[in-house]
Parts: structure tokens; sequence; C-alpha cells
């Protein structure tokens, strides 16, 4: 039995995976909704019947997010800021910084060499810093938010938003979009304001290369692009960056029963 | 002579008539659309027509608020910091401090004489704003107008934990998926805007006599909470909206009077070339 499932409820995406000799061989995404617990039970069978198993066949289970709690057969519940640390360093080992745009919060992680977390800063007061900019500017521009990253690397002439504030960017968007202003110069805007308040959070804890980016945001080629250009590196993009949290998660699962 | 104050905020266009003796001739009210200087124009509109004036007849007019400079039939332009100012200190001759909570912004004033000489303001995060009471009310199904009677029926003040309104929206869901009672939610939102507020005008420093303006001081359950985040007596003004109007019109006239007074005439050629775009035979 070397199972092992990592869950992350999140505010707005629920992510799992199952690991077997630290691989990943499951994954499942869905959306949180209003109940977490059933959020975390739709993605363990989900997961369970991508590998032909049952729940028996699981050797430890370990929930982190923001919905921890209501994951109620995780054998034991962990930081997501360690989760996310782990995580990177089973894909990047040699990472010393990680970034991670979720949609509630934007986190910088500082590694030691053994991939143990260091230090930390987190943005979470303000929408206008994390992920849910993009999801609300997507809604306001009636776009996908899985095709924001594409249309906003289109433009040739980004908006510049006058506050950072998501509400009151929320109503410049409309303004921009009743004067005709293309839809790609707006998400361009978007990504650019929000790299800028993830660049300056990632400088206020010294950068230390390499570094590497995940959460939902990294989905966004344009956001990452923007982010590399002010912080002047090359980020290290995971492949399915959403994921690394509950890669973990998964990892501490292992490591804890082993 | 007539002196007007047009204020043309984030969410209210306000327009005052005035005779020279500060008597007030008529006050108008009117959402601000996208398009300011049509609504600009319907506003001042009806209110030379409630007073009974041509636009002509206006000796002076003054355009404030953050829309000011699209107001072409105004004379001057002022900033709504000193309007205000001039406005409150009109109201209540001992103010020292005044606050103003607008749609979209939020504004300390310290006020001597009727001068202003200091202020803070916060346009930067609809959190300690007007929106943050706007966003809540359309998540909570209630209309804007009627929170500070929702809030009178509470018997606790549900703390609302996050800053950010988006965030705040969301914890609302959950809030009345928990099966909390709106009125003790709605109660909580006041407290929440308040006691940003009341941090903002602390940094200023306080001193009585304090007065309330803005849209937002018609919401009775604001006034209350903020007496309690501020923890001293609050005057408020029989109609908190039109302060920045009022004070506009009060310095159009200072400015004309003065003019006057030194044998200058203050050019008014732009407002007559507008007109005939903006005020037809049909719109007096």
């Amino acid at each position: 039995m070397s199972w092992y499932i990592g869950i992350d409820i999140g505010s707005a995406y629920s992510k799992g995976v199952i690991i077997k000799d630290f691989e990943l061989v499951a994954s499942h995404v869905i959306i949180s909704g209003a109940n977490y617990r059933t959020s975390a039970e739709v993605i363990r069978t989900e997961l369970i019947s991508q590998v032909n198993l049952s729940q028996y066949d699981i050797a430890n289970t370990v929930a982190t997010g923001i919905g921890a709690d209501n994951v109620y057969f995780a054998g034991q519940k962990a930081s997501d800021i360690v989760c996310t640390a782990r995580g990177i360093n089973n894909i990047f080992p040699q990472a010393r910084t990680v970034i991670d745009v979720a949609s509630q919060s934007s986190r910088v992680i500082r590694l030691s060499k053994e991939g143990k977390v260091v230090n930390f800063t987190v943005s979470e007061k303000c929408a206008g810093g994390s992920g849910r900019f993009i999801e609300v500017i997507a809604n306001v521009l009636r776009i996908d938010l899985s095709d924001f990253g594409a249309l906003s690397a289109r433009s040739k002439n980004p908006i510049t938003f006058s506050t950072g504030c998501a509400v009151f960017g929320e109503s410049e968007a409309i303004t921009r979009i009743s004067e005709g202003i293309p839809k790609e110069d707006i998400a361009a805007g978007v990504s650019k304001a929000l790299a800028g308040k993830i660049s300056s959070l990632a400088k206020k804890l010294k950068l230390e290369e390499p570094c590497a980016i995940c959460g939902g945001g990294a989905l966004s080629n344009a956001l990452v692009k923007i982010v590399e250009s002010e912080l002047n590196t090359t980020l290290l993009v995971p492949q399915d960056p959403q994921l690394i949290t509950a890669l973990g998660a998964a990892i501490t699962a292992a490591t804890s029963v082993n | 002579m007539y002196f007007a104050g047009v204020d043309i905020g984030s969410t209210m266009t306000k327009v005052v008539l005035i005779d020279e003796s500060d008597n007030l001739l008529s006050t108008i009210k009117g959402p601000t659309g996208p398009e300011q200087r049509q609504l600009a124009n319907e506003v001042m509109g009806q209110s030379l027509e409630q007073a009974g004036l041509r636009i002509d007849d206006i000796s002076c007019i003054v355009a404030t608020g953050y829309g000011r400079l699209n107001v072409p039939f105004a004379d001057r332009q002022i900033t709504e910091l000193s309007c205000h100012s001039r406005g409150v200190y009109s109201l209540f001759p001992n103010v020292k401090t005044a606050i103003d909570i607008g749609g979209q912004d939020a504004k300390c004033m310290k006020i001597n004489n009727g001068k202003l000489t200091n202020f803070v303001m916060n346009d930067k995060c609809a959190a300690g704003t007007g929106r943050f009471l706007e966003v809540t009310a359309a998540t909570l199904g209630v209309r804007l107008e009627d929170m500070g009677d929702i809030a009178l029926k509470a018997t606790k003040k549900i703390q609302i934990s996050n800053l950010c309104t988006i965030f705040a929206q969301q914890e609302l869901v959950a809030l009345l998926s928990r099966g909390e009672k709106l009125e003790n939610i709605v109660a909580g939102l006041h407290d929440a805007l308040a006691s940003r507020v009341a941090a903002l005008a602390k940094r200023l420093g306080i001193e009585p006599d304090l007065v309330l303006t803005g849209g937002v001081a018609k919401n009775n359950g604001i006034v209350m909470a903020m007496k309690e985040s501020l923890g001293c007596e609050l005057l408020v003004p029989e109609e908190p909206l039109l302060t920045g109007a009022l004070g506009a019109a009060i310095l159009a006239k200072e400015m004309y009077v003065k003019a006057l007074a030194e044998g200058e005439v203050l050019p008014k050629e732009s407002r007559r070339l507008e007109k005939a775009t903006f005020f037809s035979e049909e719109q007096r």
C-alpha cells in the first residue's frame, strides 16, 4: 500500500492528487462551491476511480488549504505554505523561491537548499493582489478564465488602472469597454496591475534565484511573462501549476507514514 | 444675483442655486451617468427650472467633484475638498473636522474658519467608501437606502473579518448560509465601514465640532456606528449630499463679489458659447 492522497481545498478551486512512489498518478480539479465537504468527497471518489482503487488502498491522506478542516477523511492536516514548498521542491529541487498566485491570496516562499521553508510572506487582505482580480475582470469582459492569458498576450497597448482595487478596477474596466478599448488591452492591464503587486511582494522578501511560480495564476502565460520582466528573472513554471500544493500535501502524507 | 454650484460625484450629480444672501433657491440630485456632460446639463436645467431662472441669470457657476472638468458651462473648477469645507462651514460655523463618505472615496478635512487646513483621503480601496455598502447591499439583496433601518433591528453585530469588499462579499454568502440574521450582518457591515473611515480620520486627528457628510451619512446605521468608532458626537446636515455643491455655490458668490469689488468682471464667455449646444430652448 503506497498510494497517498493530497487534497487542497482552496477558496475557488479544490485540487486533489494521488502519488505512488512520489510520482503523480492521478489528479482532479473542481470548483470548490459552497460545500467543501462534498467537494472533498467528489475529489476522492474521482481520484481513486482514475487508478481503479478503493478508499481502503490509500495509506494516508493529508488535507491543506482554507477548507482543510472539511476533509473529514484526512489522516492529518498540513499548512499550505509547507505543502506548496514541498510540492515545488519535488518538481524543481533547485528552486529557492516560489511565488504562489492563488484566488484569494498571493504568497512568496523562500526555500533552503533542502527545500525547507526559510521565510514567507502572504498577501490576503486585498483582491487586487490575488488571482481574484483576474476572475473579476474576466467576468466583466465575459471571457473564460482559461482564455485570459492568451487574450492579454495579444495586447499591444495595455491600459493602466488608476487604483489597485479590484472593485474600482471592475468599474474602470466597464468604462474602458464603453470607450471602445479592445478586450485584450483591458485584460493585459489587469495582468500588469496584478504582476506589479506580486513582484513587490516578492521583492519585499528578497528574491533568491532560481524562482518558480505556481497556483492558478501561473496558468496565465501573460501574467508569468510580466512578473518575469518585473523581477528580471526567468521563472520555472510547472506543467500543472494549480496542483503543486495538493502534490505537497500528498508528499506530506507519504513522508509522515514512512 | 444668483450663483450655482455643480458637484459631479462618482455616483450622484448635485446642483445648488443660491442668491447673494446664501438663500437656497433650488437643489437637485440625479445619478451620475457615464456621459457626465449631458447629465450635468440635465440636472442644471432642472435646477434652473425649479428656481424659474435662465442660465444667463447666474452670475457665476463653480463645478466641483471628480467630474468637475466635464462641466462645459462652469466658470471655474474648484476641488471638492475646498468646496466641502466651505459648504460644511456655512451650515456649522463651529466645525473643526469634517468627514465626507462618498460613493467612491472618503475624505477627512481639518477646517479652520471655513478654510481647509489639512486632509487625508482614501480613493484607492473600495472597502473604506460608500462602494463597500453598495456592493454588499447588492449581495444581500437589499436596497442601499434600506440598510440603515434594517440595522436598527439588529440584536448583535456580526464581525466581518475580511477587509476587502470582494472577499467580504464571499463572507456574506457564507454567513447567510450559516443562518445568521440579515439585520445582524448589516449592522456588522456598518461597523466595518465605520471603523475604516474612523481610522482614516484618526490619522488626521479629530477636533469637535465634527460633521459627517456625503451620501453615506444618510444611512443612520452608519452615523451610529461612526459615533461608536470615533467615541464622540457627530453632526449631520439635513441634506448631507449637498454640502459640496453648496460650498461650490458659496465660493462662486465670494469670487464674484470679490472681483466686482476690485472692479473686475469674471469672464463667462465659455459658458455662453456652450449654451447653444447644451441648453436648447426646449430644456429651459
